[in-house]
């Protein structure tokens, strides 16, 4: 059937508008798309300011110093037949760490480390002391105490032990992407261990 | 139960369907650049999920619901014809 010089078909056009066919002009077809490429967008903005703070990383230093350092013979209270040596340690620690809390940082875990080798040549970190630092007006720090957790060698005796460095650490917790470590100070020499002196008590 | 199926279907035009996923394009994209950006120069990143969140409720009010701009141009549909051979068969 020719008309007008256009060739037309000649079809019956359907009675009733499709009903299902045109799915994609649905509301469900919208949600679709919305969630589809909003879940996308939202990848993409957890990845940028993940990846934002590698480059905003700071490298702050601070200073450490072990006013003093004495051992005792002991007991633990988990292995009372067992006599051992207590390490004491007092220090004074001060480091500004603000320059860590970026947009992204949620909170910092400070820690201090007696790093030595022991008799048996096994290189041993000893966490001393802790802190969590959730607030950026907290992040300087000005502390002197002694150590917070027991300071003991697995081997017993601090006898033969390599002299210890002492080391603030940090680790950057972020709220998108990966924890960081970091050294805020170190002593920067080792610093012996004394001849244990029998208990006081 | 047809109207009931309608409304809930929210059914738009072709040309409707084309704007809806422009807004739905535009505004997701912008709104995660922007919620970066602002976020990064106030340094929040409650900024940064208010903005996100907010665009993200915007859109879906802006192109959920069938509004009545994107039903300007409905599908004309050929007349009924009728049908020459069907009158021949009976």
């Amino acid at each position: 059937m020719v008309q007008d010089g256009i060739e037309q078909k000649d079809w019956t056009a359907p009675k009733h508008p499709p009903h299902v066919p045109i799915w994609k002009l649905s509301i469900y077809a919208r949600i679709n798309g919305v969630s589809g490429l909003w879940s996308t967008c939202l990848m993409v903005l957890l990845g940028a300011i993940a990846l934002s703070s590698v480059f905003l990383s700071a490298d702050p230093k601070g200073d450490i110093s072990i006013t003093s350092l004495k051992v005792f013979q002991g007991k633990a209270k988990r292995y009372p037949y067992k006599k051992q040596e207590f390490g004491f340690v007092n220090f004074n620690i001060t480091a500004d760490l603000t320059p860590l809390f970026n947009w992204n940082t949620k909170q910092l875990f400070l820690y201090l480390e007696a790093e030595y080798t022991n008799a048996q040549g096994v290189k041993n970190d000893v966490v001393l002391w802790d802190r969590i630092v959730r607030r950026k007006e907290d992040a300087v720090i000005n502390f002197s105490g002694k150590n917070k957790y027991k300071f003991r060698e697995l081997s017993k005796t601090f006898k033969k032990v390599t002299p210890a460095h002492y080391a603030l650490k940090y680790n950057v917790m972020p709220y998108v992407g990966m924890l960081t470590y970091g050294e805020a100070a170190r002593t920067t020499e080792a610093i012996e261990f004394p001849e244990a002196q029998e208990s006081m008590s | 139960m047809t109207y009931l199926q309608d409304l809930v279907e929210g059914k738009i035009d072709f040309h409707g369907q084309k704007i809806a996923d422009t807004i739905t394009r535009v505004v997701l994209i912008a709104s995660s650049v922007i919620a970066f950006i602002l976020g990064f120069a106030m340094r929040s990143l409650s900024v940064t999920f208010t903005i996100f969140g907010v665009s993200t409720l915007a859109v879906c009010l802006l192109v959920l619901p069938p509004w009545p701009i994107y039903n300007q141009h409905p599908v004309k549909w050929l007349p009924v014809q009728e049908d020459s051979s069907s009158k021949q068969t009976h």
